[in-house]
């Protein structure tokens, strides 16, 4: 389980990961752009994680060894509990189709949450 | 304390009420709720995971320099307070089983961090003249008509509680803010609210600011996206790397 980030920080609602897994900065950024592009003009977006572990990997058709491969992608480690997207700013319908269309393009399964009161 | 009776006839959540209390039908600010508590023997946390397997979340009261009393309730009870946002700024009356009953304020809530269910609770022991200190949610009233918000304009809730000094029984429910006359652009400090009387914002070397009206970034964002969309992902995720 995660022991940071798994409470709302900024916004009224949030995207909770429930199972564990890496995600891509690619990932992230077509989970940013699917949220962007159905609040269209309302609405302001935080992403809580970020992709600070490269990942190495060795061009196909090569032998093992001649040393490590070269960086290849960059990714975050999610733990269950841990918030990946923030969003304030637009109707709760609005953020609930939202956040369905990013958890799409991301590889672990999320939860939609809602702040009540402050 | 004179009790101020307010009735609240709330609505359905629009788009720009982050942050808002939703309450429904007439509540008195000084009147104390009525929670039923169970006296818990054990400490722990064996004791306090018996108690949750046994579906009720396990409490501690502590303070007026009296001995803490473990006890358990029901977590329905606990997530009514915290669906209707006054929890925190609300004094309760716990009934204890075989006990007296004891004068509380909530004071924390630990969350389980997947299913967000309440876990523990803290209550402090108050009496009215009892000094607090204690966050009270925002209510930003009048999104509808504020100027900035219809031209587009997007509510950027700063904080969405206000920490009060004051009395147990001066505690108010709610911070009214209203957004009616705000354009873009436009931040709302504290000396724009008006609170009761006999309580202080624990922030007065400054008029801290609460929330801003900012012109939606999104817009901007997609325009960039949909102009250079291909040049974005690449310049974004250090994928220069690779070349290296």
């Amino acid at each position: 389980m995660a022991k940071g980030g798994t409470t709302l920080n900024f916004g009224a609602y949030g995207l909770k990961a429930v199972t564990t897994g890496r995600i891509t900065a690619r990932q992230i950024e077509a989970a940013r752009r699917a949220i962007t592009r159905h609040m269209r003009r309302a609405g302001k977006v935080w992403i809580r994680v970020f992709p600070d572990v490269p990942v190495s990997g060795k061009p196909a058709e090569v032998r093992m060894g001649k040393g490590k491969g070269a960086p290849e992608y960059w990714m975050c480690r999610i733990k269950p509990g841990r918030i990946m997207f923030e969003l304030d700013g637009v109707d709760a319908d609005i953020a609930k189709r939202a956040f369905e269309l990013a958890s799409a393009k991301l590889p672990v399964n999320t939860r939609f949450i809602q702040r009540f009161g402050g | 304390m004179a009790s101020t009776r307010m009735t609240v006839t709330h609505m359905v959540p629009t788009p720009l009420e982050a942050g808002t209390v939703f309450k429904t039908g007439d509540y008195t600010m000084s009147d104390a709720s009525v929670l039923q508590a169970e006296l818990k023997d054990r400490a722990g946390k064996g004791a306090a995971r018996a108690t949750r397997r046994a579906g009720r979340v396990p409490c501690v009261v502590y303070g007026a320099k009296k001995a803490p009393v473990l006890i358990s309730i029901d977590p329905r009870d606990v997530m009514k307070g915290l669906h209707a946002g006054t929890f925190f700024s609300t004094v309760y009356d716990v009934e204890i089983t075989g006990e007296k009953t004891e004068r509380v304020l909530p004071r924390d809530v630990q969350f389980h961090p997947i299913s967000d269910a309440p876990q523990h609770v803290d209550f402090l022991r108050v009496s009215a003249a009892t000094q607090v200190t204690v966050d009270v949610a925002c209510n930003f009233m009048n999104a509808e008509e504020s100027v900035g918000l219809k031209r587009g304009g997007v509510l950027n809730v700063v904080r969405h509680t206000i920490e009060f000094m004051c009395a147990v029984d001066s505690i108010p429910q709610s911070i009214d803010i209203d957004l009616s006359s705000f354009d873009i652009g436009d931040s709302i400090h504290y000396s724009a609210v008006s609170v009761p009387e006999g309580v202080m914002p624990t922030i007065t070397d400054r008029d801290f600011t609460i929330a801003t009206i900012a012109a939606p970034s999104v817009a901007e964002e997609t325009a960039v996206a949909e102009g250079e969309e291909g040049v974005e992902i690449e310049g974004a995720e250090g994928e220069g790397d690779t070349e290296e």
